[in-house]
């Protein structure tokens, strides 16, 4: 395999992938099929930011926003039925009960480790040694702008632990099982070994008091990063896909490439990896580690420290002394 | 046949897996017996089809075979039993819930008849999946309870300083929307509301709720797969015994030959 030049990098060289959006298939159909796979992504994004920017006190609460979450979940589900990017992803009984697991794992044992050794721990005890009262100018901004800095900030910490966690090996250890992933769909997200799912979770939304409906509206900004597993087919405005990051940079984030896995790192704004020099715009099918192989769940659970322990073993074990004849 | 594990001579012989305890000194037969087919059904999988009019045992697991030309799958042919395990099957492989099986083909009242009897680790799983979300349930209302005296205490503490605090309260001022959000029609925040309530993933309390409904999505799931994966793989078996036009193996996300571990 020959690879594209992106840059300095060979792309493709070890794993099939597409460079260039010049080179990637559009929705296929009838006009009103593309025109709908053309303008949801957009489409909902301005409707939920008009939803929590307008909606009244009582309704703009916490628990609206998990109510939404689900539904809109679900609906995405739908589509990678009707539209699914590759059928080679298409989900099946075992990966949905698998994925299902990891989310289960997010919403109830993480949250418990989360509540107290979390970010959210780490804000309130920055926000107290900083004094609440020197962030309350930020309560004054403009509500998008509240909104965009929170999710910005969020993803900017996110970009740089998951570029951490592919250039330093003890964080890429946990990090590796997501690699593990063969396929896309809009719950592989949440798979992967407990220690990453709690470090990827290490994101601060900001050290900044705020209004609440901000935090909400952070949520519809920066909720793109949904998109990111998604097994659907978009056509995603030029606009779009120069902003935000779309299923096509992720899935060649997972791609068997290595080089190409060393890219798209951030969650929501594909524009900080454009910024600093990371992003390449392309998609990959063949998805996954060692030539494709699907990890077990007991597995996922114990490799970063099977493996850790192997090369503690290699670099500090006892050297076995093999007495080599002289000649 | 070659008889290597103990539920292969239950599935053939349909006799009870016994197990004694060799220090009470009592015979097999004696001893302390466990039908494990009275639960095993919860992740063995069996059925039966009758083959074709003329159809051999051979010519059927011809047919059969290219179903287990997939990565990390394994299987062996003696006579007319075939043996089969899987690792790590990939997502796309129409067996992947099942860890080993066995097929073979015997006589029938009716005629030749292809019996299997599969095993999957993976609906065991799911089986015991509610179980660990009910344990992570009662895990977060210990920690709830923990935590509540840890909060009392401190309110109690507290108390005193809320009665200073009070007046700095008084002072903090309102929050105000910007201009430009008042003049677009943002709704107004509420101030009355007290920190606690002002929603967002900083101030969630641990619930116990989420624990108990993904125990109820994996108690539907599992009655889902247990019913789905059985009837798949006997319509797989069918449609290759048949060979309703499918020439190839059958996997949409099958990798290519090359890429294959096995």
């Amino acid at each position: 395999m020959d690879g594209v030049r992106v840059g300095k990098r060979m792309i493709g060289a070890q794993s099939p992938v597409t460079i260039g959006w010049e080179n990637i298939p559009e929705v296929e159909g009838g006009p009103v099929k593309r025109f709908i796979f053309t303008w949801f992504q957009p489409f909902f994004w301005f409707a939920f930011i008009a939803f929590w920017y307008y909606a009244p006190n009582s309704l703009a609460t916490a628990s609206t926003g998990v109510t939404i979450g689900i539904g809109f979940r679900l609906l995405l589900i739908g589509l990678e039925w009707i539209n699914p990017r590759f059928k080679s992803w298409q989900i099946t009984w075992k990966e949905f009960v698998t994925d299902l697991f990891y989310v289960g794992l997010g919403y109830t044992i993480l949250r418990i480790v989360d509540s107290y050794i979390g970010s959210d721990v780490m804000v309130k005890a920055v926000q107290s040694h900083f004094h609440w009262e020197s962030f309350r100018w930020f309560v004054g901004l403009p509500l998008l702008v509240q909104a965009f800095l929170i999710a910005f900030i969020f993803d900017f910490g996110q970009y740089w632990m998951h570029r951490g966690m592919h250039n330093w090996y003890p964080l890429w250890l946990p990090h590796s099982v997501h690699h593990y992933i063969t396929q896309l769909n809009v719950n592989k997200g949440a798979v992967g070994n407990p220690v990453e799912l709690f470090l990827i979770g290490l994101g601060v939304g900001g050290f900044f008091d705020f209004v609440p409906r901000a935090f909400m509206l952070a949520g519809a900004i920066g909720g793109v990063g949904a998109y990111q597993h998604i097994n659907v087919r978009f056509n995603s405005p030029r606009w779009w896909r120069f902003l935000f990051n779309t299923t096509e940079h992720h899935s060649l984030h997972h791609s068997q490439d290595f080089e190409a896995t060393r890219s798209n790192y951030s969650n929501s704004f594909i524009f900080i990896d454009r910024i600093f020099g990371t992003c390449i715009d392309g998609e990959a099918e063949l998805l996954g580690m060692e030539g494709g192989r699907r990890m077990s769940i007991p597995e996922q659970m114990t490799y970063p420290f099977t493996e850790g322990w192997k090369t503690l073993k290699e670099k500090f074990g006892r050297v076995s002394t093999v007495a080599v004849p002289a000649e | 046949m070659t008889i290597r594990h103990a539920w292969e001579w239950t599935s053939v012989h349909g006799t009870a897996i016994a197990f004694s305890s060799p220090a009470a000194g009592t015979s097999l037969s004696e001893g302390y017996r466990v039908n494990l087919r009275f639960i095993d059904w919860i992740w063995h999988v069996r059925g039966s089809l009758a083959l074709a009019p003329g159809q051999t045992g051979d010519e059927a697991f011809d047919r059969i075979a290219p179903v287990f030309a997939q990565a990390g799958t394994g299987h062996e042919r003696a006579g007319d039993t075939l043996v089969f395990h899987k690792k790590d099957p990939a997502a796309q492989d129409k067996m992947a819930v099942f860890n080993s099986g066995t097929l073979w083909v015997e006589q029938g009242a009716a005629g030749p008849v292809l019996r299997y009897h599969l095993i999957s680790r993976f609906l065991l799983f799911c089986f015991l999946a509610p179980l660990l979300f009910l344990a992570f349930a009662q895990l977060t209302l210990t920690v709830a309870k923990f935590q509540k005296p840890e909060a009392a205490s401190a309110s109690a503490k507290s108390d005193k300083a809320k009665k200073a605090g009070s007046k700095a309260d008084a002072k903090k001022p309102d929050v105000q929307l910007n201009p430009i959000d008042k003049f677009l029609g943002a709704p107004a925040p509420d101030n009355k509301k007290k920190d606690g309530e002002k929603g967002g993933k900083r101030d969630k309390k641990p619930s116990a709720t989420p624990a108990y409904v993904f125990a109820s999505f994996f108690a539907i799931l599992y009655i889902i797969g247990r019913v789905l994966e059985d009837r798949l793989v006997r319509r797989l078996f069918k449609r290759r015994l048949e060979d309703q036009g499918l020439s190839a193996p059958s996997s949409a996300g099958s990798l290519p030959v090359s890429l294959r571990t096995t």
